[in-house]
């Protein structure tokens, strides 16, 4: 009854998208795509944050539904697809945070969905302790299967994702940039896993943004950009120039810097960070920024941007290390002191910790400064608060039917806006821009490096974290690079560019 | 709300009128403070013990519900931020056992009331601390010291509570009237509106409701997230020990065991007042309606001839009835219903295709 | 969470000391009841008894070692369907009426008429589940909160227990009765811990060994994931409150056994709703869902019941029980790290994912 893993020799049936589309709340995410996957390959779907890619696998593995287009495996059309059935095909994706249960064992969260059961139908634990670790071997992880899931590494938990698409007999296996949270090490780790599935002729389909691993790991490459596939062939067709020309496309032309590259270094120094440690996160980081200057923080997910800015602003504690602004030392920061000292930060995960998604625009754009609401004596008075925020989101030329529509409603961009609002109120000296354009349209994206470049022409600060190499190579002065918890660089003017960072926030040396 | 436009007018305006912030909530009220009216008058009509009583009577009515609506009102405090105080009804007990044991003990009773009230706060500000210091769920640590609280009330007040306080202070917080107005109506209204200003038109209520909504985004923006939850306690644990002090005053007798019964009216009061258990969403012009509606709700069915056993069980079916009503009136429910049934429909579709394969 | 962690080596070993290598486990069967939680709490039972005999000798005499044991049972079972419902990540605020209107329901037949054991046993089963049906229907169909929902039930189901009572009180119990509730199958080994005993083994089993039992557990870690592995989350919420509904009425048989009378306030007067969840708690089961287990909670109760004996003995006056109770609630929360993510309120009822962006 028990058959390892190995055994199974898959030859995955050739699953095909024809002409998808899908638009979520009238954007059209998807346009008219094609792609196919085959067995023995690695099709990778490449382009830029936001170009679709995500929504196309979770439309093949049946997370969303498609608005137009079919799905054909093995020239069967599937309709209604829903992950269940999916999985029951033989299609699993790993998505790109692992959904497992955490306080379940690793055995356990193998066979989620289809348990074995032995004798009067009970579940058989020895029988999958046993097929477990077939599995597990299959896919390089060395854990015990009895661990629980939550004491794994992510890059052990997507592992064993990639383990139990293996266990629910899965041949079609989509990875949705599974390298983005991982080190340069554990990506080698799953490549490896990857390309002995392909050896077995399992198919498998890769997102990625990187050109490296795209020219590394792909049979086949199909490149989305905004929504449409531009580009789609085998590898050995393709070289980098071709490839970055197809994913940037007309961004080459339109993203050219809109402002010189400035030289403040004799500008006032106005954040100061000096050997900020927070182990394991970060170690001895430091860096400033100065008036009217842009510094790029530069690094993967994972390598601890985030964390040091969290820290700067007074969101986590710190072993030591100093944090001045103006020449003041920030003693015991948090985000008011931080925000009433001038300070302010624009939070990566703007859902979860940036906006009031059941609040009106009005009240989250004057949520940072509810001390320095105006009174009449213990009273707010709101006409007040109405016409700051009035001017504010003028300011930032946020698109909205007035300031009474609720945050959830405005799109992705306008949010982002209203959020710069929010720190304009404060005021600020410098500001943290973490992942600015995460989840905004590609068209308003230009728009908001256009206002962080006419604040920073107004003398503010910036300190602009990005994965995206490009965008931080169109708007810094300056950047600084980050490779796990450690500034590993920093690059001056007409130096920052993509190959130097690139080499840099992957810990290598800048050409 | 605010009618200005910013960007000129779009297609999609007449759209997002309809996602304006606050409209659900205006409903509600609107809602409540229509059936209070149509309440009142089924009972004035049909009810010829009800109509007998004449204004002041009906008046009179409310001593018998203002104090759960003091309980409500600092429940609710709690409940805008996203946690919930169990511990209220006893905390209640404990603070009229308190005032009375101390005014028996020879203090001047409006001194022991002081004292009494501030050491309701104290344990509000204890539930807060817990809460917030060990950063654990406000329900099990309320319902923790609410037996705590109980367990302190029945040994202070011992076999047989204090009673028979001086007139002065009966008359005051307990039965006294100014015109056919009681005393508790007016001492309730300056509460009230205080918890609505505080709520609707303070800084300290913007974060709170802002708490609600979102805690992590609040702490991003700088609010202290810690500190406002905590004096939210205390505002719940004054306005309970406020309520154990009108109660006394209305039996003219401390009792251990009435805040066990005060609970659940309380928290029926601000779910049915329309404040979001999850925290944010809701108004206290909500709750203080609310207060009236089940109330009224409650004395009119007395009146009528009901046993408090079943004004009691009514408590708990009007709780449900307008749960069930909220979740039904949730616009992303009904979407999600939709989507269910699609999916539903489309999963035969795949079931067929997948026995055709 | 997962992109803000740290970078980590690959195939990193395990993170200290929490589970250790698969050596070290003894089996299949025995790994559910391995937890820590359990063997701190037998370690904290031996203790605290050998702290209150050394302090009142007559404290470990034999009848009360297993009076002890017999009179922590009816909370046993409650507790048990407790952790139950809040493995499925909810809670069940109104196991005190359920058990009140069992006890009383065939307190009375049997005081009257001299129901048989049997039929009696069906019977608190029956109205356990119709009761906890109540619950689950407005949970997990309507999609009430579940605090909420239980906390109404509470009242509509007192009120029911006041209305079934009229007034009277059930003192008089058959024979029968009594000697399953008072007396020993084996000398110093009472019926009722063989109940008990029985109870938490089917219970473990069904939710160590069945599809059913794990998918409570899934449900309660990740009703999203769960419902995309083809749990039948709602179903399973349902059933949760059916069951939590049905151990109460169980423990209204086992109270009136043991106790020997019932009348209105029977249930509530011994704080089951607070017991229940200070024994599941204490054994280690958390509010977040997914965590925990009949074991630990039977554990809980047998050590709570051995603290307010400890407490009488040491004359503390019975008015400080609750207080007691409550206090061990607080003490169980604040360290216990599981339950310590901010809001544990925001238990949203499950829904099925919409096909929306996320």
């Amino acid at each position: 009854m028990q058959r390892p893993p190995a055994a199974v020799a898959p030859g995955a049936r050739r699953y095909e998208a024809i002409g998808v589309s899908k638009s979520f709340d009238g954007a059209n995410v998807l346009t008219d795509v094609s792609v196919t996957f085959e067995a023995g390959q690695v099709h990778t779907l490449a382009g830029e944050n936001g170009a679709g890619k995500s929504t196309l696998l979770k439309i093949m593995a049946g997370v969303y539904q498609p608005d137009a287009g079919e799905l054909h495996l093995g020239g069967e059309r599937l309709a209604g697809l829903s992950p269940r059935s999916a999985q029951r095909r033989g299609i699993y994706l790993v998505p790109q945070e692992p959904a497992l249960m955490g306080s379940l064992s690793v055995t356990e969260n193998l066979f989620l969905g289809i348990l074995r059961r032995g004798r009067m139908r009970t579940v058989d634990w020895a029988a999958m302790r046993r097929e477990a670790s077939a599995y597990l071997a299959r896919v390089g992880l060395t854990v015990d299967p009895d661990a629980r899931a939550e004491e794994l590494s992510i890059a052990q938990q997507q592992l064993l994702e990639c383990a139990r698409a293996l266990a629910h007999r899965c041949t079609t296996i989509f990875f949705d940039e599974p390298t983005s949270p991982l080190t340069a090490h554990e990506a080698a780790t799953l490549f490896s896993v990857m390309r002995s599935l392909r050896t077995d002729r399992y198919s498998l389909g890769f997102i990625s943004h990187r050109l490296d691993e795209v020219l590394q790991m792909s049979d086949r490459v199909t490149v989305l950009r905004d929504g449409r596939s531009v580009l789609s062939g085998d590898r050995s067709a393709l070289d980098r120039a071709s490839l970055v020309t197809a994913m940037v496309g007309r961004e080459l032309t339109t993203r050219s810097r809109a402002r010189p590259h400035l030289d403040a270094s004799g500008a006032r120094e106005v954040l100061a960070v000096n050997g900020l440690t927070a182990r394991p996160q970060f170690e001895e980081v430091s860096f400033s920024v100065r008036e009217g200057e842009i510094v790029g923080l530069a690094g993967l997910v994972g390598s601890g941007r985030t964390e040091i800015a969290e820290a700067v602003f007074g969101l986590r504690p710190v072993e030591r290390g100093t944090v001045r602004l103006a020449g003041e030392l920030l003693a015991h920061r948090n985000p008011r002191a931080c925000i009433d000292a001038g300070l302010v930060y624009l939070p990566e995960d703007r859902g979860r910790h940036g906006i009031f998604a059941d609040v009106d625009v009005e009240r989250n754009v004057t949520a940072g400064v509810i001390p320095r609401l105006q009174r009449w004596g213990p009273l707010l008075r709101p006409s007040a608060e109405r016409s700051m925020a009035e001017q504010a989101t003028a300011q930032t030329a946020v698109r909205m039917a007035s300031l009474g529509t609720l945050m959830r409603s405005l799109s992705g961009g306008n949010q982002q806006r209203a959020m710069l609002a929010r720190w304009l109120l404060a005021g600020p000296r410098v500001a943290i821009f973490d992942e600015p354009t995460r989840g905004v349209d590609v068209g308003a994206k230009d728009d908001i490096y256009r206002l962080i470049g006419e604040l920073a022409g107004q003398g503010l600060a910036c300190l602009l974290i990005s994965s995206e190499l490009s965008e931080l190579v169109a708007t810094c002065d300056r950047a600084v690079a980050v490779y796990e918890g450690h500034v590993v660089g920093e690059l001056q003017g007409a130096d920052v560019t993509d190959a130097n960072l690139g080499a840099l926030v992957v810990g290598g040396t800048p050409r | 709300m605010s009618t200005t436009p910013v960007s000129s007018a779009k297609p999609g305006a007449s759209q997002a009128r309809s996602k304006t912030a606050g409209r659900q909530e205006t409903i509600w009220t609107v809602a409540l403070a229509a059936l209070l009216v149509v309440l009142l008058a089924y009972f004035y009509l049909a009810v010829p013990d009800f109509r007998s009583l004449g204004t002041s009577g009906v008046l009179a009515l409310c001593e018998q519900f203002l104090f759960t609506g003091l309980i409500a009102l600092g429940e609710a405090v709690v409940v805008l931020a996203g946690e919930i105080d169990l511990s209220t009804g006893a905390m209640s007990s404990l603070s009229g056992i308190l005032m009375a044991s101390l005014w028996q003990q020879g203090l001047n009773i409006w001194l022991a009331t002081v004292l009494a009230l501030f050491a309701a706060a104290l344990g509000g500000a204890l539930n807060g601390f817990l809460v917030t210091r060990f950063n654990v769920s406000s329900l099990l640590v309320t319902l923790g010291t609410q037996f705590i609280f109980g367990s302190v009330a029945t040994a202070v007040g011992g076999n047989t509570p204090p009673y028979n306080f001086p007139r002065s202070f009966v008359t005051l917080v307990g039965t006294g009237t100014v015109g056919p107005v009681p005393d508790q109506l007016l001492v309730f209204a300056v509460v009230a509106v205080a918890a609505w200003l505080l709520v609707a038109r303070t800084r300290y209520g913007r974060s709170l409701v802002l708490i609600g909504y979102n805690r992590a985004a609040s702490r991003y923006s700088g609010i202290d997230v810690r500190r406002s939850l905590l004096w939210a306690f205390v505002a719940s644990g004054l306005l309970a020990g406020m309520a154990g002090i009108f109660v006394s005053g209305y039996y003219n007798a401390a009792r251990d065991d009435i805040g066990d019964s005060l609970l659940l009216p309380a928290i029926t009061v601000v779910v049915l007042g329309g404040v979001d258990i999850f925290g944010g969403r809701g108004r206290m012009s909500g709750v203080i309606l609310a207060t009236f509606l089940l109330g009224f709700l409650t004395q009119g069915l007395l009146i009528r001839g009901d046993s408090s056993l079943t004004a009691t069980m009514v408590t708990g079916v009007v709780l449900v009835l307008c749960l069930v009503l909220k979740v039904a009136l949730d616009h992303r429910a009904w979407a999600q219903l939709r989507e269910l049934l699609r999916h539903r429909v489309s999963g035969m579709g795949e079931l067929r295709a997948g026995r055709g394969a | 969470m997962t992109a803000l962690s740290a970078p980590s080596a690959p195939s990193a070993p395990l993170r200290a000391g929490e589970t250790g290598s698969g050596a070290k486990r003894s089996g299949p069967v025995l790994l559910g009841m391995l937890r820590r939680r359990e063997l701190q709490l037998v370690l904290a039972i031996l203790a605290l008894g050998a702290l209150s005999s050394a302090l009142h000798p007559s404290f470990l005499a034999s009848g009360n070692v297993s009076f002890i044991l017999a009179d922590s049972v009816s909370t046993m079972v409650v507790a048990v369907g407790q952790t139950i419902v809040v493995l499925g990540r909810g809670i069940d605020l109104s196991v005190s009426p359920v058990l009140g209107i069992a006890a009383i329901g065939v307190g009375f037949p049997a005081q009257d008429h001299n129901l048989s054991i049997f039929l009696a046993l069906l019977i608190v089963l029956v109205i356990g589940m119709a009761l906890g049906a109540g619950n689950g229907f407005l949970v997990a169909v309507v999609g009430i909160p579940p605090i909420i929902a239980t906390l109404a039930t509470l009242t509509i189901y007192g009120g029911l227990q006041f209305i079934f009572t009229g007034g009277q009180e059930v003192v008089n119990i058959p024979n029968a009765y009594g000697n399953l509730g008072n007396a020993n199958m084996l000398p110093g080994v009472p019926w009722l811990i063989v109940v008990g005993a029985a109870v938490v083994a089917v219970v473990w089993f069904w939710l160590r060994r069945t599809v059913t039992g794990r998918s409570i557990y899934a449900v309660g870690n990740n009703a999203d994931a769960a419902f995309r592995a083809g749990a039948p989350v709602r179903r399973i919420l349902f059933l949760t409150y059916v069951v939590s509904g049905l151990l109460a009425g169980l423990g209204g048989l086992i109270y009136l056994c043991h106790v020997g009378s019932a009348d209105a306030t029977t249930g509530s007067d011994t704080n089951v709703n607070l017991m229940s969840i200070a024994a599941a708690l204490i054994g280690g089961t958390t509010l977040l869902g997914g965590r925990g287990g009949p074991v630990g909670s039977a554990l809980g109760a047998v050590f709570l019941s051995e603290a307010l004996q400890a407490m009488i003995a040491s004359r503390v006056p019975p008015i400080w029980e609750p207080a007691g109770v409550g206090a061990l609630i607080v003490i169980a929360v604040i360290t216990d790290r599981g339950a310590t993510p901010a809001r544990l309120l925001a238990r949203r009822p499950f829904r099925e994912p919409s096909h929306g962006p996320q």
